[in-house]
């Protein structure tokens, strides 16, 4: 009588080995795709004036130490840059950051607000970097000059 | 006489089952999660900036996210929310005019939880400070005291003004 060998495990069970390589890709693309986009956002925070919820209408009569107001440049491009009522004399971001920066060092709290206003048609960059320069400069409490009268656009 | 054994068939490969098992789950995961964390958010051209802050999403707390983008005629914005209708989570449309209602019925649903609301406003850099000021007021009128800026923190642009 003849007796047979059994066949080899391998023969037996299906090689996963390929669908292992392919998980494993597939598994780290997901893992740096997934890292990158949450690490590349980030926040600036503010909050609107506590008076603004009860009711429509209300003024809002902030006491600001620096007043930053975006005009539109007659060409339509970027914006020029009034403190205090007053063109900027560097009408740049680091100027306006370098005007923050000197402010403080000669006493403004930190802790008082910073009020930006922009004209209507300003684009949002340029209000950003305003906000940038002076958080840079050390002013933590950047807040908006918002009328909540239902129409209306910016100063 | 002894009788002729063959010998015992040992197995020789791994048992890569599990590995595949947990492969699997994680890769689930993944998939899922960063759908879940980009479902909020639209592709935009956020503008830059040096000193904003870099909060994992779970720091912002109870949150609603406006993504405002210019629109087609270049004057006008689309203001994009997202919501979960049960098996998905779509994309909507929403006119300036319905920020409030959507906004303070947000806001009225996180003060029954006892949650203060923050709105997370996700602006492109090319969209008219006008429309961001409409989201703004929105948040005024619906009680919504926190508001957060989404910036580009990764990509500094020029010094231009």
């Amino acid at each position: 009588m003849r007796r047979t060998l059994p066949e080899p495990a391998s023969a037996r069970v299906p090689n996963l080995a390929p669908m292992v390589d392919v998980i494993m890709v597939i598994l780290v693309f997901f893992m740096l795709g997934a890292s990158l986009e949450v690490f590349k956002e980030g926040v600036f925070q503010t909050e609107l004036d506590p008076r603004s919820g009860p009711g429509e209408g209300v003024a809002i009569e902030i006491i600001p130490s620096v007043k930053i107001a975006l005009r539109l440049s007659p060409d339509g491009g970027a914006s020029a840059i009034h403190v205090m009522g007053r063109p900027l004399a560097e009408n740049s971001a680091a100027g306006l950051r370098s005007f923050l920066t000197a402010r403080r060092r000669a006493g403004a709290d930190p802790k008082s607000p910073i009020v930006v206003t922009a004209d209507a048609r300003v684009h949002w960059r340029y209000v950003v970097r305003a906000i940038d320069a002076a958080v840079q400069a050390g002013f933590k409490n950047v807040q908006f000059a918002v009328s909540l009268a239902p129409e209306g656009g910016g100063e | 006489m002894k009788r002729f054994q063959p010998p015992k068939p040992i197995s020789m490969t791994l048992n890569l089952a599990p590995l595949v098992d947990v492969m699997m789950c994680l890769i689930v995961f993944f998939l899922l999660a960063s759908r879940l964390v980009s479902a909020q958010h639209s592709p935009l051209h956020l503008a830059a900036a040096n000193a904003a802050t870099q909060m994992e999403r779970s720091e912002l707390g109870p949150r609603v996210v406006i993504n405002v983008r210019p629109g087609a005629d270049g004057t006008s914005a689309d203001y994009l929310i997202h919501r979960w209708d049960g098996r998905s989570i779509r994309e909507e449309r929403l006119k300036a005019t319905e920020l409030r209602a959507y906004l303070a019925d947000r806001a009225g649903r996180a003060k029954k939880n006892d949650q203060p609301l923050r709105c997370v406003i996700r602006a492109d850099r090319e969209t008219e400070y006008a429309h961001v000021e409409m989201v703004l007021r929105a948040c005024g009128l619906a009680k919504i005291a926190n508001v957060a800026f989404s910036v580009n923190a990764s990509d500094a642009e020029g010094d231009a003004p």
